[in-house]
């Protein structure tokens, strides 16, 4: 049982991934469309130890850094936190509760923000308020719609041990 | 006693963490590398993991390029098919005016310029109006002749203007005679189902009157309408009443729908108008096109 949501946990990330950069780089959407590489990146680093998830959210966010014209490196550091971060709840909740799931990726969502904005420096961020607590606090949101939907609909939750 | 199971899983996961710990390194490390180890890693993943995205934002950009080119380029064609619309009937009245000028030259001073008005309302669709009236020398049954001949006759005059109708007109008959004035009849409409139909008739010429298709057909002189005005050419023979009468189909030489610079013929002009239309260059509006459009395709040929 766990063995196949764990298989359906990957596929999921994996066309996160795909989805991700079609939206944004492919089709150009921008904004418009969710940070579905962080809630891949959410999903994939509860089902690995620390080690991997970190390395998972520093692929991620080289390749992020390959697309971002300033502070290349900002985007690795974020999703390598955030991937920790994920890691670390895997082993503190069990991850069945609806609460927790909308918790989990909007603060994951809130926090790789947070940490872009710090790594990227003075010179170039734009305002806390405008892109920390205004587009971080909508991305969030948008992050976690989606992962509740997600997670709801392809049913990535583990029977408690 | 070491704990069941516990020394293997705490290894692990020690390994683990410090595994972490390396990788977080990694990450602080790549914001320390030198621009061109930046770029280099940028442009390596661009060329490989990222590439098909890349690939698919530049061919979506293409064809929003090409689309908004179409788009300008249909937007130009739209103006000049406007412009050449335009252009045609600038060429068309253009040509018309010059006739015009050359027939009044021709003429002499007893012809006026006039343009002709329809009201467009139904059943005036024979009549016209035109802006010269009594005040030009325009007198009632006055012939109004555009360059390729009859048009009609004006039935009312008024002070600056008057009312005119065409040969489609059922109250129109005018005298004729074929161009070697070896055959008289009289010229009037014959309505058609559809107004495209309408056709001109020669009437009551004698049965054994040798009357040929293509024969020009001009005004006799008896009556109001002065002589040698061109009217049409003889198309087909209509019927013929026992031994003694035959009447013909008549090509008219002008469509009225096309006559909107004409002349009016006013009070003492001579009776005989035959040269002002040289009998080797009378043809309609449609051989006369053709002719110069033959002539500018082979200006060197005969």
């Amino acid at each position: 049982m766990n063995e196949d949501v764990r298989i359906r946990a990957w596929v999921v990330v994996g066309l996160l991934f795909v989805l991700h950069f079609l939206l944004h780089v492919g089709l150009s959407i921008g904004a418009g469309a969710p940070d579905l590489l962080t809630v891949a990146l959410l999903i994939g680093a509860r089902e690995v130890g620390l080690g991997p998830a970190a390395l998972l959210g520093l692929v991620f966010g080289l390749l992020e850094d390959a697309l971002s014209a300033v502070s290349f490196g900002a985007n690795s550091i974020a999703m390598t936190v955030v991937a920790l971060g994920g890691g670390v709840t895997r082993d503190l909740f069990v991850g069945d509760s609806r609460l927790f799931v909308v918790s989990y990726f909007f603060l994951g969502k809130v926090a790789r923000d947070l940490l872009h904005w710090l790594s990227v420096g003075e010179g170039v961020r734009q305002p806390f308020v405008e892109q920390v607590a205004v587009q971080g606090t909508i991305g969030g949101a948008y992050a976690a719609v989606v992962g509740l939907a997600l997670v709801t609909v392809t049913g990535l939750t583990r029977e408690s041990t | 006693m070491p704990p069941y199971g516990s020394e293997p899983e705490g290894r692990g996961k020690r390994r683990d963490i410090v595994f972490a710990g390396v990788v977080l390194v990694l990450a602080f490390y790549t914001t320390y590398l030198a621009p061109s180890t930046q770029q280099g890693i940028a442009n390596i993943l661009q060329a490989t993991v990222l590439r098909p995205f890349i690939a698919t934002q530049v061919r979506l950009g293409d064809a929003r390029l090409r689309a908004g080119q179409i788009e300008d380029l249909t937007a130009q064609i739209d103006s000049l098919s406007a412009v050449l619309a335009t252009h045609g009937a600038l060429v068309d009245e253009n040509r018309t005016l010059r006739e015009l000028v050359g027939l009044l030259e021709r003429a002499g001073p007893h012809f006026v310029p006039a343009s002709v008005l329809r009201p467009g309302t139904p059943g005036s669709e024979s009549m016209f109006f035109v802006d010269v009236g009594r005040s030009d020398g325009v007198a009632q049954g006055a012939a109004v002749v555009a360059p390729h001949g009859l048009v009609g006759v004006i039935r009312e005059v008024r002070e600056n203007s008057a009312v005119g109708m065409d040969w489609t007109h059922p109250d129109f008959r005018v005298s004729a005679m074929l161009i070697d004035g070896t055959t008289y009849g009289i010229v009037d409409a014959a309505r058609g189902v559809f107004r495209e139909d309408d056709r001109l008739v020669l009437r009551g010429t004698a049965y054994n009157a040798d009357v040929r298709p293509g024969t020009v057909v001009v005004t006799s002189g008896l009556g109001v309408v002065p002589r040698g005005i061109p009217v049409g050419k003889i198309d087909r023979i209509l019927s013929s009443e026992g031994s003694w009468r035959k009447s013909f189909y008549i090509e008219p030489m002008v469509e009225p729908g096309s006559a909107i610079h004409v002349l009016v013929v006013t009070e003492g002009a001579e009776g005989d108008l035959a040269g002002a239309w040289p009998a080797d260059s009378i043809a309609t509006r449609e051989e006369t096109i053709l002719r110069s459009d033959a002539s500018a395709r082979n200006p060197g040929g005969a």
